[in-house]
């Protein structure tokens, strides 16, 4: 457990899966160097086989005991997607009088699978009772890291500082037993470095007092993010006042600090005649209690009570929260913090990307470590 | 009396080989290293003349039994794995020393292109880094506290890079988000390849498994290859290491002790899950010095294994699984001891069973399997003491268990 922890909150009735948070982590990390297939942070539809395929069903975490469960590895082209390129190259020299042009633009494989595959199908009878809503996903920078505890090198480890997970290039050799015991499946194997990447939560970002690019971009402003032990930011008042943010998975057993908003807005089913069923609940329950748990119940009454004393009243801190009037306000990273961490460890850097556990270990005269570009 | 005949007819042949030269010892767990003039260390090759008159012995590579990872088609696809016969040779002179192994395996590996589930095949030899007391040798798993092992491994694998790209970004971009077209295009990739490394031949400092450690300041100079022959099914392997260097004086022994391990990744083998030896006595050839740990190494367990068994599994087999029909309540509840007698030393088992503490290694990770905690680790100096009481203190019960332990180990593949 670290000292203190970063969380994220984000509220799902807002979430519209435009997918811009993940194009903003794919821009900022993931769109090169072997990373091309990964996407640390993905929005897939509930319910719908996730990225990666069925990656509820491929084991880690951690059983009641508190065991490390066995887990896959997914495979590219069946279980994430393969990243195809275009022949952009080809058509550079393709002679269109002579060849027949469709031949020319074309994609370098042929994808059976990729994120988003089944988008927007969700489940149920349109449009009866078909329901669906989106889900953000990233590693949830657990307190209790499947991925850390599974690794035989020591090479992931856990900042005491802000809790974020990382992995120390350095040490890994490309096992992938991480991959097995991440119950979210948010580990990836880089074929070209020979190394588990993972998200990193924006620290170089965070560290500067900016919040993760994901959330920065965030069109429909659903995410929060902020301490945990900061009575004042937003994400300790959802999650530890009012309640109505909870961890996804929670047994799985890593203690996992993205928190999300149970999707409460949905409307009512329509019986044969097409009309409204008053009271109905589109979204089944069963479902919100095997992503939140039982707590669902609880943070739904909240939300709606809220709601209604808003409507009433006109107050209510808990819906202004939602509401999310001042983007700025979602974040409070404390830009000080990091400062202070750098000037107490006399560094120009708030906390180097690295595992100090190690870096001037015993066992080596002389680290070649160059700052992670 | 068997073993008193062969020693005698050694014995007679020593004396008989007085005139001419020595003919060398045989016994399981013993190579001896032919000396030859020259070991080119870096670039060392199954095909160097080096080898031609290096004998080889059979050795035996038993499954890592002892932890159990987390990989739920690994464990099922080496659930039952035999143990592997491999033949090893080695030569050396003033300044090296170099191994070549060969070992069967039906399926080449190679880990290459886009795969994130693809492992490939490898071979890893460990020296430790300095020993005094041939009973004291570091601990089989990677060494141990206080005894590091130097750990050298290739695989086989084709082109992989540098996370940070030895400091060049621009050529970590994808070929498709440059604006390069054609023969930039074709020059931009070559460069890109040329930052990008062929063999994958590393040095690791270790005292336990999860310590291991790359030495990445050049300080331990050796050199590895592998080599697949597609039609005898068969991985030829050889390893060279100076006898001193940066990492390790090993120069003045007359004899050394040595492992290896295999993986298969045909069967998703890496870290941990693998076929390893046990400790190897490799005798310089013409140089003084080494009986003593010749002798430990080949020296057969004294006491009675039938005494021992019975004793181990009124004591031991609650905790540790024995066999496949002796297991523990839990798999992860001690280390298991199916594969002991393959891969561990008579004096480590003797040194472990009287003090539990006296070789504790990392082992899991301490968040894998809180429920079962092999050791304790005093906050302070994060010394480990480990959870298992000391189980015997006469001798003979001890000499009568190791007896037994021995005989744990998987039976050899044909």
């Amino acid at each position: 457990m670290s000292k203190r922890q970063l969380a994220m909150v984000m509220d799902l009735n807002k979430c519209i899966g435009c997918q811009t948070c993940t194009v903003a982590c794919k821009t900022q990390w993931t769109n090169r160097n072997g990373r091309e297939y990964m996407y640390w942070n993905n929005v897939e539809t509930y319910p719908g086989e996730g990225y990666p395929k069925k990656w509820m069903e491929l084991g880690g975490g951690f059983d009641a005991a508190g065991d490390l469960k066995e887990g896959i590895v997914p495979n590219i082209e069946a279980d994430y997607g393969v990243p195809w390129n275009f022949s952009n190259e080809e058509l550079a020299t393709f002679n269109f009088r002579e060849n027949n042009p469709t031949a020319a633009f074309h994609a370098d494989s042929t994808p059976t699978w990729g994120p988003n595959w089944d988008e927007d199908e969700g489940a149920g009878n349109f449009p009866s009772d078909n329901y669906f809503f989106y889900l953000p996903r990233m590693c949830n920078h657990c307190s209790n890291p499947g991925c850390l505890s599974a690794c035989p090198r020591d090479a992931i480890f856990k900042r005491d500082e802000d809790g974020v997970v990382l992995v120390d290039l350095d040490r890994c050799q490309g096992y992938r037993y991480c991959i097995a015991g991440c119950p979210y499946k948010k580990i990836f194997f880089n074929s070209k470095l020979s190394k588990s990447e993972k998200c990193i939560l924006c620290f170089p970002r965070i560290e500067q007092g900016l919040p993760p690019a994901c959330a920065q971009q965030c069109v429909g402003r659903i995410r929060f993010i902020g301490f945990l032990d900061d009575e004042d930011s937003q994400v300790y008042k959802l999650v530890h006042k009012y309640k109505v943010a909870l961890p996804l998975r929670s047994d799985y057993g890593t203690q996992p600090n993205v928190y999300y908003v149970p999707p409460t807005e949905a409307p009512a089913k329509f019986d044969a005649e097409g009309k409204i069923i008053e009271g109905s609940q589109r979204v089944p329950m069963k479902e919100l209690e095997t992503l939140f748990g039982k707590d669902v119940h609880g943070a739904i009454k909240t939300i709606k009570a809220e709601k209604d004393k808003r409507a009433k009243t006109g107050e209510s801190e808990l819906m202004d929260l939602l509401i999310a009037y001042h983007h700025e306000d979602m974040f409070r990273l404390d830009a000080n913090y990091y400062q202070d961490v750098a000037k107490a460890k006399g560094t120009t850097n708030p906390l180097a990307p690295i595992d100090s556990r190690y870096a001037k270990g015993k066992f080596t005269k002389e680290i070649n470590f160059k700052a992670h570009a | 009396m068997k073993n008193i005949i062969k020693s005698f007819i050694i014995a007679g042949l020593a004396t008989a080989a007085y005139a001419k030269s020595p003919a060398p010892a045989t016994a399981e767990n013993l190579i001896n290293a032919q000396r030859v003039s020259n070991i080119n260390v870096a670039n060392i090759s199954p095909t160097d003349s080096i080898w031609r008159n290096a004998k080889s012995v059979a050795v035996i590579f038993y499954p890592q039994t002892t932890i159990k990872l987390n990989d739920a088609k690994a464990n099922a696809a080496n659930k039952d794995n035999k143990a592997i016969a491999a033949q090893v040779s080695a030569v050396y002179n003033n300044s090296a020393i170099a191994f070549k192994i060969s070992w069967s395996d039906p399926t080449q590996s190679v880990q290459s292109g886009n795969a994130s589930d693809v492992y490939p095949d490898g071979f890893a030899m460990q020296l430790p880094v300095s020993f005094n007391d041939p009973k004291k040798l570091p601990y089989i798993g990677m060494g141990s506290e206080g005894r590091p092992v130097l750990v050298h491994l290739t695989k086989a694998t084709n082109m992989h890079y540098e996370p940070n790209g030895n400091g060049d970004v621009e050529h970590q971009v994808n070929p498709h988000n440059t604006n390069a077209f054609g023969a930039d295009l074709a020059n931009y990739k070559d460069k890109v390849n040329k930052l990008g490394k062929q063999g994958y031949s590393r040095a690791f400092i270790s005292e336990g498994f999860r310590s291991m450690t790359q030495l990445k300041d050049g300080s331990d100079k050796f050199g590895m290859k592998m080599t697949y022959d597609a039609k005898s099914k068969r991985w030829t392997g050889v390893v060279a290491k100076q006898l001193r260097d940066g990492a390790a004086d090993l120069s003045k022994f007359g004899a050394l002790p040595v492992s290896f391990a295999v993986w298969d990744g045909s069967k998703y083998n890496r870290g941990g899950v693998k076929n390893l030896s046990t400790w190897l006595a490799v005798k310089l050839q013409g140089k003084a010095g080494g009986d003593a740990l010749v002798k430990e190494l080949t020296s057969k367990p004294k006491g009675d294994a039938k005494a021992g068994q019975a004793q181990v599994e009124a004591m031991c087999a609650s905790c540790h699984t024995l066999s496949a029909t002796k297991q523990a309540a839990s798999p992860v509840m001690a280390p298991n001891l199916k594969n002991i007698g393959g891969y561990s030393t008579n004096a480590y088992l003797v040194e472990s069973i009287k003090d539990p503490n006296a070789v504790v290694v990392p082992g899991y990770n301490r968040n894998a399997h809180k429920g079962f905690a092999w050791y304790n680790v005093d906050a302070k100096t994060v010394k480990r003491t480990s959870t298992m009481p000391p189980m015997m203190s006469d001798d003979k019960s001890i000499n009568d268990a190791v007896a037994y332990l021995k005989t744990l180990k998987a039976e050899v593949a044909k």
